[in-house]
């Protein structure tokens, strides 16, 4: 067995240092994907915290645990390894919450501890303020230490000095100055600002970009309210047990212990599997990423597949000669095997390596421009072995065809020196057109599925396609040499080529044809999805204009003056209307909620949408122009209504309705107890409109009938018109309202915005089709450069000038690079069509029966958009673009002599 | 023999006389082998001694000639024999070679270069016949002169370079220690 | 006559320092119109050097080479490419078709490079074929022919488009004599009709169809007529 390998292993490995080109060139083709898969894998095994990496970061260098507790009573807690990861129990419950005293009498022994406060603050800056993260805690301690690390100046001495971290020091003030800040009311806090200064830049050990304030007892505020209070425990001494954790846990509290994450004891562990259970990996899931893998095989494997089939051509005379001397087939098909072997092994230890130094490289960057602080540089050996493995198996299968190939080469005519391949299988486009006819049912199969198994089938299919496609790319290939009679000599040159040298051109071409369908399949699906995005969108106001709205929640009244004070002082000249209705709060905490039902006792609308603190307006003497100006609502009819004392509401359909009763649920969510109060109001005399989703909120009634059902009227937001409002505008304003209230938003209505990541996927979309084509074209256009050296030393001898050959280049990039996108989009259609189906009907299918009926009448459940720019750029541009880059950089001088005899 | 044989065969197609046989004779052979009336009578004279040719009448006072069974059968006979090489003809270049490389004071490139010039020339000469279209037998004729030539040519190549290996081997064998030292350094 | 192509003591030497090794010792050489020129030697005599510094698609160490009375070495490369699609044609032992093109494109080959359309570069092909006897060959692609077929496709190409001066390198190497015959009775018609042409070949009966045949032994002419004599040789060889 062994034995069998040793010949064509050496003579593989000799091979592969002779053609140090070509060699170089499989080695990088197999390399570089097992390189970058290898560091994005290091990377993000590093950027990635898992529990045990975050110890230090919870507990400090010191600590040997943290003990911590929510609400005013508490119950029994179970918790798992981490609880916070998988706890479950008594935030509610009975017992007072634990002391310090109560933990450390638990623990036993001589231990120490100290208390840590958490809040959210809200720090005054130069333009506003900014919300940042305040930790009280005395950072001398010994059991505090490295929870923060002091960058510049000193750690506080009492209780009027803090330290900032960089981030918020960026923001606002710095070093030595002082520093306003306050818990607002909504976040539980007394809303009253302090005033400490800053004497210290320290980073948090857990956080980075997020402004942190720190300083001892007394110096950060911390909530009021009990329930949004944030305290914590850290506690010394030895390491604190399961059992320990146990006994906390009884106290109601939960703990992280240091040497229960670290080192779990079996009892831990099988609390842990009890608690959180098996992490279940759904079946879709794993074929989804089976398939992934394939397709990434299949696309390295023809990638690298031109390199191994020159390789093997130029084995051709000494396989013949091994024929020749008494060699079987299959050790020929061993030589070239071998050679997969070594290249392959080479590579995926190269590539691991490469990548493994690279990321090493890149995690500084990395860490310099993420928000978060990574976790110790990580190399994960099982998963490197496998993406190793992957690299192997890629160079062995693109060996494969080759070798075959090989084993079955004419002896003779490759002995008498004659060039090019067999002629092609008359089975294979059969074949071919099997595979992609199978490729069509399985994404018309997929299409019809739900979410979950469509994406298996669609990914199936597209598996199908480019194995379909592969054996489609010969015949497409004779096709375009078949018409290139009357093209110009160099296009001519290379198409002939190109389909005389069917097992170079082949896998280029289905390389790029692969990349281009998979270009054009995730370019289907995501425009598809922004035009069903699109088609959906449901606009709040009429273009152009803007509401504000302040609601909080709370039920506190808004003082609106300093709001529309702040909207005037940027734009002078819009109309701002006060937008009267019943608050979804009302004061005192008071929630109400409003239901208006037809005749048929349902509810009229289903959904509706609005940035205003109301659903339920109120008519005073004039309709909200906002509402008044939407397609459908007729503002005559309706003001007639609503004058008489009857009320406007908005429905789903255009059923006529003239009478609606009205129910009234208010309750008090400040309050323990669940009670509610009803009203209601039967056949009250009514109008409706159907806006076709562009209901602002339920209905509109006049100021008489709420009075009449108890209801409280309130402005409940501003609505502004006749201005239009650019982008920094409404910057600047959101600025001002903020230091209003925390609350306190400029909504502007500007129709469906595609959201900016659809442009960026589309380029990135775009960008790496191109950096794979042009690798499919650039390998096979160089490989066919020096298979051609004496037809290039022929035209040179017959008088061709030096730019012959970029020209003949340049035309072969073109032919791979332009068959390639062709056979690609065609395909790409295939899959790309088929997601669409699970991408864009998506949602329709949660709705109830009724309006399901009713609103597809008006929106079809699916939608298809295709990418025409990004299809002509992929076919029109990319090849051209490859010609090019050919052209620049394909040497122009001819090889002169052929052979030196 | 061959003249012989060769009007024998001639005959063979039909009676003629003897200008016509001269004229026939030397059309087959591309005037590369000229023959006078007087041998061409003296050798029918034989033929018809020895009855393989008889006379067939006269025309206009020249005797006409037809071949007898027994010449039919002698030139089915020749044409089935292979001509048997016995002896080597004698060459004179061969000799005049052999006599130059061991007479000494003779240049023997120059007369193996004066030699092949003058061969490429007849060489040139027969090529040149070629170029012009001939019947068949001509043709062959002509090759064979063709490769004769070439195949001197070739020898004469063969002589100068044994010559210039001679020549090579003397002088190693002139400075026998300086060689051997040098192979001695270079191992 | 017109002399077409002269080499006036031209040396060629390959490599440097212990592996030099000179091909062509100051040779000087001429052919005129309407003259074949035989070139014989043994291998390694630099018969093919001579040729590929005839053709431009080698320079010569020292020495001039003149084409048409042009210097190739002040042309550049993109002169003596001009040079070999409209003066000089060439033919290999080995054929050098490009297996990828048809006759008719192997043989208009020189003259699309040199920009003549598709349409007028095949009507002269056609021609070009039709002179070497295989008009019906046209559209067969190298693979598809003979050895022979494929000689005249390659000297076709050599004088499509009036080329002056024909340098074949052993055209009959690869081919039997009677095929053999046919394409040097080729080579002489056109240089009958005007045309210089240098044939190397190490075979007497081929350079025999030249009008003069030069004989050359480590890259010099050692006969033309007379010459060097084999002492003199031997005395080369000791430098």
């Amino acid at each position: 067995m062994i034995a069998g390998w040793r010949l064509p292993l050496r003579i593989a490995r000799r091979d592969a240092l002779r053609a140090k080109g070509r060699s170089i060139l499989m080695l990088v083709m197999i390399a570089l994907p097992v390189m970058g898969v290898t560091a994005a894998d290091v990377l993000i095994q590093t950027q990635d915290v898992s529990s045990v990496e975050s110890l230090d970061r919870r507990l400090g260098t010191e600590a040997a645990a943290k003990v911590s507790y929510g609400g005013e009573r508490v119950g029994r807690q179970e918790q798992g390894l981490d609880p916070d990861s998988g706890a479950s129990g008594g935030d509610v419950g009975s017992m007072p919450p634990p002391t310090l005293a109560t933990v450390l009498a638990a623990l036993g022994g001589e231990r120490r501890g100290i208390e840590v406060g958490g809040s959210y603050l809200s720090v005054k800056t130069d333009k506003g303020s900014v919300e940042a993260g305040g930790t009280e805690v005395d950072l001398e301690d010994p059991l505090a230490r490295g929870l923060f690390r002091l960058e510049d100046g000193r750690w506080p001495r009492n209780a009027d000095e803090v330290v900032v971290n960089a981030a918020l020091a960026q923001r606002g003030p710095g070093l030595g100055e002082r520093i306003r800040f306050k818990i607002d009311k909504s976040l539980g806090g007394s809303g009253t600002e302090v005033e400490r200064v800053v004497v210290g830049i320290a980073e948090s050990a857990s956080v980075k970009d997020w402004g942190q304030v720190a300083g001892p007892r007394g110096s950060v505020p911390l909530p009021v309210r009990p329930d949004a209070s944030e305290r914590y425990w850290l506690i010394g001494g030895g390491p604190v047990t399961w059992d320990d954790v146990l006994k906390l846990n009884a106290l109601g509290a939960l703990v992280v212990s240091r040497s229960v994450i670290s080192d779990p004891s079996p009892a831990a562990l099988a609390a842990d599997r009890a608690l959180t259970g098996e992490s279940g990996i759904d079946d879709a899931t794993v074929t989804v990423a089976i398939l992934v893998v394939v397709m990434a095989l299949i696309e390295v494997v023809l990638l690298a597949g031109p390199a191994f089939a020159v390789g093997a051509r130029r084995q051709a005379r000494p396989l013949a000669l091994i024929a020749a001397s008494g060699g079987t087939p299959q050790q020929a098909r061993r030589v070239v095997l071998a050679t997969g072997l070594v290249i392959g092994t080479a590579g995926a230890i190269g590539g691991v390596v490469l990548g493994i130094a690279g990321a090493a490289a890149l995690n500084p960057i990395l860490q310099r421009s993420n928000g978060s602080w990574f976790g110790p540089f990580e190399v994960p050996w099982p998963h490197l072995l496998g993406v190793a493995l992957f690299g192997l198996i890629s160079a062995l299968v693109a060996a494969v065809v080759p070798a075959w190939i090989a084993s079955r080469q004419d002896v003779v005519a490759v002995l008498a020196g004659r060039r090019g391949d067999r002629r092609p299988s008359a089975r294979s486009p059969f074949i071919g057109v099997a595979l992609v006819g199978a490729g069509i049912a399985l994404a018309a199969l997929g299409a019809g599925q739900r979410q979950t198994t469509s994406a298996s089938f669609i990914a199936l299919s597209a598996i199908c396609c480019v194995l379909g496609m592969l054996f489609l790319v010969p015949v497409v290939v004779v096709g375009f040499a078949r018409l290139g009679r009357r093209l110009p000599l160099a296009l001519r040159f290379a198409v002939r080529d190109a389909a005389r040298h069917r097992t170079r051109t082949t896998p280029a071409v289905a390389a790029v044809a692969a990349t281009v369908m998979g270009v054009i399949a995730f370019g289907i699906g995501t425009s598809s999805d922004e035009a069903r995005n699109e088609a959906t969108y449901v606009p709040s106001l009429p273009m152009g204009s803007a509401s504000v709205g302040a609601d909080d929640g709370s039920g506190d009244p808004v003082a609106w003056g300093p709001y529309v004070d702040a909207v005037a002082a940027e734009l002078p000249d819009a109309r701002i209307d006060q937008v009267r209705g019943i608050p979804y709060v009302g004061p005192g905490g008071i929630s109400t909620s409003i239901g208006f039902t037809g005749p048929d006792d349902t509810p009229l609308l289903s959904s509706f949408s609005s940035n205003l603190g109301s659903g339920v307006y109120v008519y005073d003497g004039d309709l909200p122009e906002f509402i008044a100006a939407i397609d459908g609502f007729d503002a005559a009819a309706a003001e007639k209504t609503l004058a008489a004392g009857g009320a406007v509401v908005f429905a789903d359909d255009d059923r006529p309705v003239r009478a609606v009763d009205i129910t009234v649920e208010s309750y008090d969510q400040n309050g323990m107890t669940d009670e509610e109060t009803t009203a209601g109001e039967k056949n009250v005399p009514a109008i409706a409109f159907d806006l076709r989703g562009r209901a602002p909120g339920t209905g509109i009634i006049p100021r008489a009938m709420a009075k009449r059902l108890g209801l409280g009227v309130t402005t409940v937001g501003l609505v502004v018109n006749g201005a239009t409002i650019s982008k920094a505008q409404q910057k600047d304003i959101d600025e001002r309202l903020n230091s209003l209230s925390p609350s306190g938003f400029l909504y502007v209505e500007r129709g469906y915005q595609t959201p900016p990541d659809i442009w960026l996927v589309q380029l990135v979309l775009g960008g790496l089709g191109a950096i794979l084509m042009l690798g499919g074209t650039l390998t096979a256009t160089f490989l066919a450069l020096s298979d051609a050296r004496p037809d290039l030393a022929t035209l040179s001898a017959v008088g061709a000038a030096p730019r012959v050959r970029r020209g003949v280049a340049a035309a072969y990039a073109l032919a791979v690079g332009g068959i390639g996108a062709l056979l690609g989009v065609v395909i790409g259609f295939v899959p790309g069509i088929a997601v669409t189906y699970p991408l864009t009907s998506q949602g329709w299918q949660t709705c109830s029966a009724q309006s399901c009926f009713s609103s597809s009448d008006f929106q079809p459940d699916h939608y298809l958009a295709v990418p025409w720019l990004l299809i002509g750029g992929v076919v029109v541009l990319l090849p051209l673009l490859c010609a090019a880059i050919v052209w620049v950089f394909a040497r122009s001088r001819l090889p002169l002599v052929a052979r030196l005899s | 023999m061959s003249v012989k044989m060769g009007l024998l065969a001639l005959l063979a197609d039909g009676p003629q006389y003897g200008y016509q046989l001269r004229a026939e004779f030397e059309g087959r052979t591309g005037s590369t082998w000229p023959l006078n009336v007087g041998q061409v009578y003296t050798t029918l004279a034989r033929l018809e001694r020895d009855h393989l040719v008889e006379p067939a009448g006269s025309e206009e006072g020249r005797v006409l000639y037809r071949i007898t069974d027994a010449g039919q059968d002698e030139v089915a006979a020749w044409f089935l024999t292979p001509v048997i090489r016995t002896q080597p003809a004698r060459d004179e270049l061969a000799i005049k070679l052999a006599f130059a490389v061991t007479v000494s004071g003779v240049d023997v490139g120059a007369v193996i270069q004066r030699q092949r010039t003058a061969t490429m020339a007849a060489l040139q000469d027969y090529t040149r016949l070629k170029r012009q279209d001939h019947d068949l037998a001509w043709t062959l004729v002509l090759d064979a002169m063709v490769f004769q030539t070439e195949a001197e040519i070739r020898w004469l190549d063969h002589c100068e370079a044994r010559l210039r290996r001679a020549a090579t081997e003397r002088r190693v064998v002139a400075t026998p220690a300086e060689d051997t030292a040098d192979k001695e350094t270079s191992r | 006559m017109t002399t077409i192509l002269k080499l006036d003591a031209v040396s060629r030497v390959h490599g440097e320092g212990a592996t030099e090794v000179t091909a062509l010792n100051a040779v000087t050489f001429t052919a005129s119109a309407g003259e074949l020129v035989a070139v014989m030697g043994p291998s390694g005599s630099g018969k093919s050097t001579l040729l590929t510094l005839a053709g431009g698609l080698d320079s010569p160490s020292s020495g001039t080479v003149l084409v048409e009375g042009a210097d190739l070495a002040t042309l550049g490369n993109q002169g003596r490419a001009r040079l070999r699609r409209t003066a000089i044609g060439y033919v290999f032992q080995d054929f050098n078709l490009i297996p990828a093109l048809t006759a008719a494109e192997n043989v208009s080959l020189p003259l699309e490079l040199d920009g003549v359309g598709v349409a007028k570069a095949r009507a002269a092909a056609l021609v070009a074929l039709g002179q070497v006897g295989i008009p019906d060959l046209a559209d067969r692609f190298p693979d598809e022919m003979s050895g022979g077929q494929q000689q005249r496709v390659a000297i076709a190409r050599a004088v499509v488009g009036d080329r002056r001066l024909i340098l074949a390198d052993e055209p009959t190497g690869a081919l039997d004599t009677e095929t053999g015959e046919d394409i040097l009775r080729l080579l002489r018609l056109r240089c009958d009709e005007g045309a210089a042409g240098v044939l190397v070949t190490h075979e007497p009966r081929h350079a025999a169809w030249a009008d003069r045949v030069v004989f050359l032994r480590d890259g010099v002419v050692v006969d033309e007529s007379g010459g060097t004599s084999v002492d003199a040789l031997l005395d080369a060889d000791r430098v």
